[in-house]
């Protein structure tokens, strides 16, 4: 009798279609971990800010415990909006919309309209300023943060809005996201309109911007979250609560003698729902420029 | 509408030339192709009329005046790209009217140019569409009604059928000939299949390396082109040629076949002898040849046949009963023979 097994063509399909069946497990196994990893500390953040007693919140982290709460209450809530420090929180919250909303706005307009000049302007030294741009954007912001700070003192700008605004607009890493988009939009649209008789700021306004919502999506979300986290920037440049933003307030709660637990965790609930917001609005031309960055090579 | 003028132009890109000294005199309302091989300068010299590239000697007229340093917009041009270039975001009509738009026109008056190019194109029910809600021969139209919507003095159509399956490009074909006909707007035509050049211009420029190598109608470049490379490239099949020289009257190839002269020739510097395929028969008595490869077409047969080492091709207007292997023999239609020089220049 011969030993020879016969591996026929089905069989052979068969424990393919096996391998990539325990393949999948495996990746879906490695995903749903890295998932855990990321969502438990918001999700411990959500359950602590239900939590009325704080040094319970202290106890229960460290366990299961710090997953699960037995009698959940919105008095943090309600504590965080009657909150007594030099402003109400609603305004520290409002304070941090302001900024948000003009550093964002205000990026859009000067980081585009500087990646599409790059990308498509006559410009002499392109490639200069291009790597210029990314040298640019490797110089960490706390390394030129000091120079900064003493900048915007001589100039009278602190404490004002202003101060948290403008040294944000304009950033190589966003310049240079929207030169990438625009270059590799075909030459054939910009010649096109040129023929049609449109100057280049009409072909940035009429064309490449309407086209360039994924882009604008993706810096909008990058700026915002880092306008929305800025903390040591106003703790430097601001002296009283004017113009503070709600990172700085939430830092009151960690005062010298305790910390208020619970009222922390609501109010980091609470100053995560804006982002949480401007990412549901912009998700879907978040990820489709993440995408098409991606598959475009 | 307006003649067009292109004298001396040069165009270098640092020390590379790529056109050189090129001279066309285009007429008011004709319709003239640029053709020629990838990398003739043909698109280079269309860019250089839409002032879409910079020119480095020469002059450019459109109607007279010099455009040289005139930017697009004010060419009085309309231009149709190769890849259409419809502006993704805007609907049919918004593409169409947008040039109409920058010159500030009122609304009611964009909608009538707009309506009145949608009706010549049969646009009219595509007008509330996106771009990618179109078909590529309905893209095609639109750019072409983005280009009439202006009322140009002058069309540019950069290889604008290239990107359309055969039989579309066919129907466009068509098309963009029926509408110079109707709006008898000066236009000129890039491409690079000599069908379409043939089939729509009235007059033809044929390109090689940056340089004009005949201008011409299109039936007086097919009858009689100056040179190899033009009776090469114009025609398909293409013409067949054989090296070789003249020795006792005859024409006697580099391999020893000796092939017959039009009647009354007496040049002796002949080196090379074309024939179109069309003008060789299969002939009770001629030149002995083996049919290597028999394609009917349907309306006619195209036959490959052996005459010494060279392939030679046939075009038989009737249905012919040959097989491969078969010998038979072939005769030139002498009138219609051309004898080129050593360096290729038309003799005859």
């Amino acid at each position: 009798m011969s030993d020879i097994a016969i591996s026929t063509p089905q069989a052979q399909m068969t424990r393919t279609h096996s391998a990539v069946g325990s393949l999948r497990i495996v990746q879906t196994a490695c995903i749903l971990v890295i998932a855990l990893v990321i969502v438990s500390p918001l999700f411990m953040l959500l359950i602590a800010s239900l939590k009325d007693d704080r040094f319970q919140i202290l106890a229960d982290m460290g366990s299961f415990r710090a997953f699960w709460v037995s009698d959940p209450t919105f008095a943090n809530f309600a504590e965080v909006g009657n909150f007594s420090g030099e402003l109400a929180f609603g305004r520290y919250l409002l304070n941090s919309l302001i900024i948000l909303a003009l550093t964002v706005g205000s990026g859009l307009i000067v980081n585009s309209m500087a990646g599409f000049v790059l990308a498509w302007g006559s410009v002499r030294g392109r490639a200069l300023i291009l790597s210029l741009v990314i040298a640019l954007y490797v110089i960490p912001q706390e390394s030129i943060i000091m120079p900064l700070v003493i900048m915007v003192s001589r100039a009278g700008m602190t404490d004002t809005f202003a101060v948290q605004i403008v040294p944000w607009i304009a950033s190589p890493l966003y310049i240079f996201l929207f030169y990438q988009f625009f270059a590799q939009l075909p030459k054939e649209l910009v010649e096109a309109a040129q023929i049609d008789g449109a100057s280049i700021f009409r072909i940035y306004r009429s064309i490449f911007l309407p086209l360039s919502l994924p882009a604008l999506a993706t810096v909008s979300i990058l700026m915002g979250i880092e306008s929305w986290n800025q903390y040591l920037w106003p703790i430097l440049v601001t002296q009283t609560d004017y113009a503070r933003p709600i990172a700085v307030a939430i830092a009151t709660f960690f005062g010298q003698d305790s910390i208020y637990w619970d009222r922390a965790m609501a109010a980091s609930v609470l100053m995560m729902l804006p982002i949480l917001a401007l990412y549901l609005a912009f998700q879907r031309w978040f990820v489709s420029s993440f995408v098409g960055s991606a598959v475009k090579g | 509408m307006a003649s067009v003028t292109i004298e001396q132009v040069r165009k270098q890109y640092g020390a590379v030339p790529v056109i050189q000294d090129v001279s066309i005199d285009i007429d008011d309302g004709e319709f003239v192709t640029l053709v020629g091989p990838s990398g003739c300068g043909k698109s280079t010299l269309l860019r250089m009329l839409a002032g879409l590239e910079d020119i480095s000697g020469g002059e450019i007229r459109i109607g007279g005046r010099v455009v040289n340093d005139i930017a697009p917009k004010e060419r009085d041009i309309a231009m149709v790209f190769q890849s259409y270039a419809l502006y993704p975001h805007m609907t049919v009509a918004e593409n169409m009217g947008f040039a109409l738009k920058l010159k500030g026109q009122d609304k009611a008056a964009i909608q009538n140019r707009v309506k009145e190019a949608a009706d010549i194109l049969a646009l009219g029910p595509l007008l509330d569409r996106l771009p990618r809600q179109l078909s590529g021969g309905q893209r095609q139209r639109v750019a072409m009604g983005r280009a009439i919507v202006r009322h140009p003095q002058v069309f540019l159509f950069d290889e604008p059928l290239s990107n359309l399956d055969a039989k579309l490009r066919v129907t466009m074909r068509a098309e963009i000939k029926d509408l110079h006909q109707r709006l008898k707007t000066t236009t000129v035509y890039v491409t690079h299949d000599q069908i379409e050049a043939m089939t729509m211009a009235d007059r033809i420029v044929v390109m090689r390396g940056g340089v004009v190598e005949q201008i011409g109608r299109p039936l007086d470049l097919y009858d009689r082109p100056v040179n190899t490379f033009v009776a090469t490239f114009i025609g398909s099949p293409a013409m067949n040629l054989f090296n070789g020289s003249i020795v006792d009257g005859r024409f006697v190839t580099d391999d020893g076949k000796a092939l017959p002269l039009p009647p009354g020739y007496s040049g002796g510097a002949a080196r090379t002898y074309g024939i179109r395929p069309e003008h060789l028969a299969i002939a009770e008595s001629g030149i002995p040849v083996t049919v290597g490869v028999v394609e009917p077409t349907g309306a006619e047969t195209h036959l490959v046949v052996k005459l010494g080492a060279l392939d030679t091709t046939l075009v038989i207007r009737d249905r012919v009963d040959v097989r491969p292997g078969q010998s038979v023999a072939i005769a030139p239609d002498l009138a219609k023979i051309h004898l080129f020089s050593a360096q290729g220049a038309r003799l005859n």
